[in-house]
């Protein structure tokens, strides 16, 4: 960058040099704008007006809110919403308890503690769609290995994913397995950068390592817990990827997420109710997570 | 009411060996300072009375209790840290009472000893406040406040001044000797600053690669040091050093030698000194004055002149750099030849083991 001799009287007294040279770095805006705008504002204004729209490749007709009534009229598309912030829910509700507790485990000294960690991280690692799969061959009723191992210990294991009410909580289990490595690594960040003084100075304060725990790791590692949550929340109501592997939202629509449906209803052809539930998830997370990233970042600044 | 009583401590890291056989008695009441430069094991030592570290070996006395197995909480100690190591998340207060919470002291109790630290402490104001917004010697009171409520046998406190301002430390330097005046407590100090050392301690141990070096009240280490390492370490600045050879031993004193300074007659009342041994000759920056035929003489390097006294800067002929202390203002050149006697009385022997010779 050139550079205004600020000592110089000349300087301020020469504004077009000034000007010229607060212009430049402007011009670093543009390719990223580009991308932006043609990735980013571009679709999601045109996905608003198509949501009203009953559309094709080729031509549109607008409909007004029709599309929006069609999809909270239909009780397996209504039933997907729900779906949807019960599995955030679970999934992120666990991660982010796992995930401290496992933290807390892999930065004390335990042996093995290398190994350990690339255990629980490596999950994260590997496709879902691959993920999906293996589970899917696991949950098996009748010849998968986790319920031919129960069996041998006298259990009769439930069909994990053929069974209505057990479907989506399985999904989630997986979700929970292969999530919770990225939950416990952000942990490990924050706890490691909490001072070794503080544990110190409680223990000669008469602290029990329990009391270490709630007192001093909980509030400390704060940060780290509110990424976890909303990385994860939001990770939660998006998912489609791992239900379409497992479940493809069945039995029936009983593991259907939003994202399975708005799937399932852009093969079927129908553009216009497709786009109105990406949408309506789209308001979905902004509602629950805009609020509550707003809640847990101001009691963070309190702190 | 408790002194302290370590028997041959030793602690390892491993292979390193950090404390090397540490014996030391300290009475109840006494201010001792730990002091020695940065990796001799001040620290280590400090936490292991502590019980942050645990003990290698030896035996370590808490009052009349063997504490080498004893949990930090149970050892009536106290601790503060360099860092003040103050809970972020919690109020004055809270951190004040942090440790009369754990011990489920009744809350009026809590309150009212919380409330009496703050006052001796004029925390008073800041009970409210979180230490992210207090002042390093705000910061280093709330320490010692956590640190009163406990009402510890002893106190431990591990380098508390070094993260303060020059001004701040003289004043905590004095408070914290006044703490220990009204607390009638037995307090341990760890510090680098031997200044800290000389205007604190009732007693100082000098401490070297993990072994005791000197064990002393502070002017009696100044004024005899038992060997090289306390002489230099102990006074600022620090003592002058020059080898030299026993030339001949006479009685009651002995005529030592060098190229560098010719020939000196010291008072001695040893007999270790044989004709021939390799000497260490030191002596103190304030011994020196100037006079045309003293025996010390160099080329002026650097010259402090503070008014009411001057200090210089001077390389002797075979380079080592010296330094004198004269009163009052003296303006010598940078680059002349400067000539410097001394009281023979105030010389200090040092045999080949870097022992003092008395």
């Amino acid at each position: 960058m050139t550079t205004v001799a600020l000592d110089t009287p000349k300087a301020t007294s020469t504004p077009k040099a000034l000007r010229k040279d607060l212009r430049y770095p402007s011009w670093f805006y543009l390719p990223a704008g580009t991308i932006y705008f043609i990735l980013f504002l571009v679709p999601t204004v045109a996905s608003l007006y198509f949501s009203l729209t009953r559309w094709t490749l080729f031509n549109s007709t607008f409909i007004g809110l029709e599309n929006f009534q069609q999809f909270f009229r239909e009780p397996f598309l209504f039933q997907s919403l729900i779906n949807t912030v019960i599995f955030a829910v679970i999934t992120s509700g666990a991660k982010v308890v796992l995930g401290l507790l496992l933290a807390v485990l892999l930065t004390s000294n335990i042996a093995l503690r290398g190994f350990l960690r690339s255990v629980v991280f490596f999950p994260v690692l590997v496709s879902v769609i691959g993920v999906g799969i293996t589970f899917t061959v696991l949950m098996h009723p009748t010849q998968g290995l986790i319920n031919t191992s129960l069996e041998a210990i006298g259990i009769d294991g439930p069909g994990w994913l053929t069974d209505p009410r057990l479907a989506l909580f399985s999904v989630a289990l997986v979700d929970i397995w292969r999530g919770v490595g990225l939950a416990t690594v952000i942990y490990m960040a924050g706890i490691v950068s909490i001072p070794q003084d503080y544990y110190e100075a409680s223990r000669i304060d008469g602290a029990r390592p329990i009391q270490q725990f709630f007192l001093i790791t909980v509030p400390l590692v704060r940060p780290a817990m509110v990424t976890v949550i909303i990385l994860s929340f939001i990770g939660g109501l998006r998912l489609f990827d791992l239900v379409w592997a497992m479940t493809r939202g069945g039995p029936g629509f009983a593991s259907d997420v939003m994202a399975s449906v708005i799937y399932k209803q852009y093969q079927a052809g129908f553009y216009g109710l497709s786009t109105a539930g990406n949408v309506v998830l789209f308001m979905l997370i902004a509602c629950l997570a805009v609020p509550l990233a707003i809640f847990l970042n101001r009691r963070e600044v309190n702190q | 009411m408790a002194g302290l009583n370590l028997k041959n401590l030793y602690k390892s890291f491993g292979a390193v060996e950090v404390i090397k056989g540490v014996d030391l008695d300290i009475d109840h009441g006494e201010f001792v300072v730990f002091v020695g430069p940065s990796g001799c094991g001040k620290s280590t030592l400090l936490r292991m009375i502590a019980g942050l570290e645990n003990i290698t070996e030896g035996e370590l006395f808490i009052g009349e209790t063997l504490c080498n197995n004893v949990e930090p909480r149970d050892r009536g100690i106290a601790m503060v840290f360099q860092s003040y190591a103050l809970y972020p998340h919690m109020t004055v207060y809270d951190n004040i009472g942090f440790g009369l919470k754990l011990a489920r002291a009744p809350k009026e109790e809590r309150d009212r000893k919380v409330r009496e630290a703050a006052r001796m402490l004029q925390l008073e104001p800041l009970l409210d406040r979180k230490p992210g917004q207090l002042s390093g010697g705000q910061r280093q009171r709330v320490a010692i406040g956590r640190a009163i409520v406990r009402q510890p046998e002893v106190f431990l406190f591990d380098e508390p001044l070094s993260n303060l301002d020059a001004a701040l430390r003289v004043s905590m330097r004095q408070e914290l000797t006044k703490l220990h005046h009204d607390l009638d407590a037995t307090m341990i100090y760890v510090t680098h600053d031997q200044v800290e050392a000389m205007t604190m301690a009732d007693k100082i141990v000098v401490l070297n690669g993990g072994v005791v070096q000197q064990v002393g009240a502070p002017i009696d280490l100044y004024q005899d040091p038992a060997n090289l390492f306390v002489a230099g370490f102990i006074g600022s600045p620090k003592m002058n050093f020059i080898e030299v050879t026993a030339k001949t031993v006479g009685k009651g004193e002995v005529l030592v030698q060098s190229d560098v300074i010719g020939e000196i007659s010291v008072p001695l009342n040893s007999d270790r000194v044989k004709t021939g041994d390799k000497l260490t000759l030191g002596i103190r920056p304030h011994a020196l004055s100037r006079s045309d035929d003293g025996p010390f003489s160099g080329q002026v390097e650097l010259v402090e002149r503070l008014g009411n006294e001057t200090v210089v800067n001077f390389t002797l002929s075979n380079g080592s750099a010296w330094m004198a202390v004269l009163d009052g203002d003296e303006p010598l050149k940078l680059g002349s030849e400067v000539r410097f006697s001394a009281d023979v009385g105030a010389i200090c022997l040092f045999d080949a083991a870097e022992r003092r010779i008395r």
